[in-house]
């Protein structure tokens, strides 16, 4: 999906912000941290499933 | 209690009140008094975004939630980090550049006033019900323990909460709530550690019980609509569900547009990404070790004492003392099948292991049958008295098993945990009742004075509307569910009318405002009358407004077109 872009007074539409630095040694650009938050929600979900698996 | 106890509950909440009305006295002009004066880091954000979610109803009536049903509530949580990188992609950046107070000020913009007008006006109702709920939820902890009378109680403690908030601003709720997080979590983690310690079998044998009873399933995919938790309402409810609440609620937009920048703001944001599940999952399992904890220590028969006093005061026949000497003889055999069941596991008896287990669930459902039929009674003795007594288990166990000093200590986490989230709700319902409505229809063009006074008069007055939620708010199951059910309720149209917005460029004002007042009545005509899981609601109420405000644009065509450039007050 596409964020409208003309419906929102003239420069007040973001590029999403996804240029400025996040300060993080680790992760350079937002998709690095987002990935890193979606690799964390996966992870624990995994860990969830053993749990459920190992005691049912 | 004793004075030890009193001494550190009274300390901590004085010294919260008092650093609140220490940041008050230099609140002059709006800006501050509502966002603060930005130059907030993404710690404290991510504290205070989490401290206004984590009411006291988190930390009391989750472990409840936990000890009756389970981890299964943990899926709950599932679509949060999801929506969260959502909102820190989309939503966060255009809320920081156009400088807005209250997100429904972009409505506006996008829109037209009736479409910002209906955004708030959904905020302020839903916002406002559970409102009543979070101030509830700490007052039935004081009427337990001092033995108060409920009403009495919500008064007091509703009281010290809107004067709380009333003074002091969105700037001191975000740095207050640093301080009350810490105090919760030492609280807490305390309180587990000792359960565990008290806990008379090792954690394997503790995670079998609980995994025995069903406890552990924390994850399913039944494809079941009755079903309430799934990874499928987890997912996709729940995403609309945080969705919902961290992009379109005040509540907690408020506490991210504190932020020194959009880095900071959204930092923030991941912070709770990342922490939200982890924490949902402690507070659960805390609640399951209470229920293995209650297998080897006789539980009450009705957790919620007072009520079960009261009760047996108006039982002249006597049911529930026959009640009460049949169900300590179903815990012993119960605790004997347990004893069994872990006896042949160590020995590697599966068969015997398997016979044991099924006769310690069969003598369970016996407790259990003997509980609801204790209930039962109950209702008919004294009428209005609340059938659901989860919300009790964790206080009874505070109160019976913790030491003296940290029984104070989690009293005192609950109020701070009730002051922080009420404090942001009120604010976030006083600031967008001055800037959406007051400012934007009474008085356009009063100084900043004014406002903040006008500000915190909707807060005192928001703050007493929630008081009287609060005093039938005894009328609701479990407290944790009727806050979600409520948010589940509003939430869905509320988030179609911000997603129209940033996605759909040919939706206009008109069609979006229509859209949206027909997906709520059909809402509403759904809930009351279908009885499937409540987080399916905030996407039925989402996709029906989205799909309605795409045909009345069709239907409208081109002049449906709203003032998109409208001034925002």
């Amino acid at each position: 999906m596409k964020v409208s872009q003309d419906d929102i007074p003239p420069g007040e539409m973001p590029s999403g912000g996804q240029q400025e630095p996040t300060g993080l040694p680790f992760f350079k650009t937002w998709r690095g941290v987002y990935l890193f938050v979606l690799g964390c929600f996966i992870l624990w979900v995994l860990l969830l499933l053993a749990l459920t698996a190992s005691y049912s | 209690m004793n004075p030890l106890d009193f001494v550190v509950l009274i300390g901590s909440l004085l010294a919260i009140a008092a650093y609140g009305m220490w940041y008050s006295r230099h609140h002059r002009d709006l800006s501050h008094y509502l966002r603060g004066d930005k130059t907030t880091g993404w710690l404290a954000i991510g504290i205070s975004v989490a401290a206004t979610q984590a009411s006291a109803i988190t930390f009391i009536s989750t472990p409840g939630q936990g000890y009756e049903s389970g981890l299964d509530f943990v899926q709950n949580y599932f679509g949060m980090p999801l929506a969260l990188i959502l909102i820190a992609a989309v939503f966060l950046p255009i809320y920081k550049r156009l400088n807005v107070y209250t997100a429904y000020e972009y409505l506006g913009r996008r829109f037209d006033v009736k479409t910002r007008l209906l955004g708030a006006a959904l905020f302020l109702l839903q916002r406002g019900l559970a409102a009543g709920i979070t101030i509830y939820a700490p007052a039935i902890i004081l009427s337990t323990v001092f033995g108060w009378r409920l009403d009495l109680t919500i008064i007091f403690s509703g009281l010290l909460v809107i004067i709380y908030t009333v003074s002091g601003g969105s700037r001191a709720v975000t740095l207050t709530q640093k301080y009350q997080m810490a105090i919760i979590f030492v609280g807490m983690f305390a309180a587990f550690i000792i359960l565990l310690v008290k806990l008379p079998v090792n954690f394997d044998d503790a995670f079998a019980v609980a995994g025995g009873f069903k406890k552990l399933n924390a994850v399913s995919f039944s494809l079941d609509p009755d079903r309430r938790y799934t990874f499928w309402t987890g997912i996709l409810g729940g995403f609309f569900l945080a969705l919902s609440y961290f992009g379109c609620d005040q509540s907690v937009v408020q506490r991210y547009l504190t932020g020194s920048s959009l880095r900071e703001s959204r930092l923030g944001l991941m912070f709770n990404a990342v922490l939200k599940i982890p924490m949902q999952f402690f507070i659960l399992m805390l609640g399951v070790m209470l229920f293995v904890f209650y297998q080897f220590e006789q539980p009450p028969v009705f957790f919620n004492q007072a009520a079960w006093h009261d009760a047996v005061r108006h039982d002249p026949a006597g049911k529930l003392q026959a009640i009460q000497q049949q169900f300590t003889a179903a815990y012993a055999q119960k605790e004997q099948d347990i004893h069994q069941w872990l006896d042949a596991r160590r020995a590697g008896d599966q068969a015997a292991a398997a016979t044991a287990r099924a006769q310690a669930l069969a003598s369970l459902d016996r407790a259990n049958d003997l509980r609801a039929q204790a209930k039962t009674v109950m209702q008919a003795d004294v009428p209005g008295i609340k059938g659901n007594d989860s919300d009790y288990v964790f206080v009874t166990f505070i109160l019976g098993h913790l030491p003296h000093g940290l029984i104070g200590l989690l009293i005192a986490a609950f109020f701070a945990a009730a002051l922080q989230s009420k404090a942001a709700e009120l604010n976030a319902l006083g600031s967008v009742t001055t800037v959406d409505f007051y400012r934007h229809l009474v008085k356009r063009d009063a100084g900043d004075a004014h406002y903040v006074i006008a500000s915190k008069c909707f807060t005192l007055f928001w703050g007493f509307v929630a008081l009287a939620f609060a005093l039938f708010a005894n009328l609701v199951e479990n407290l944790i569910q009727a806050v979600n059910i409520i948010g589940s309720v509003f939430y869905g149209v509320m988030l179609a009318l911000f997603l129209a917005a940033f996605f759909l460029k040919w939706v206009r004002g008109t069609a979006i405002f229509w859209a949206a007042l027909a997906s709520q009545t059909l809402v509403f005509v759904l809930y009351f009358s279908l009885n499937i899981s409540y987080l399916w609601y905030n996407f039925i109420g989402c996709a029906a407004c989205l799909l309605l405000s795409l045909l009345i644009q069709s239907a409208l065509g081109s002049t449906g077109k709203s003032s998109n450039t409208s001034p925002v007050a």
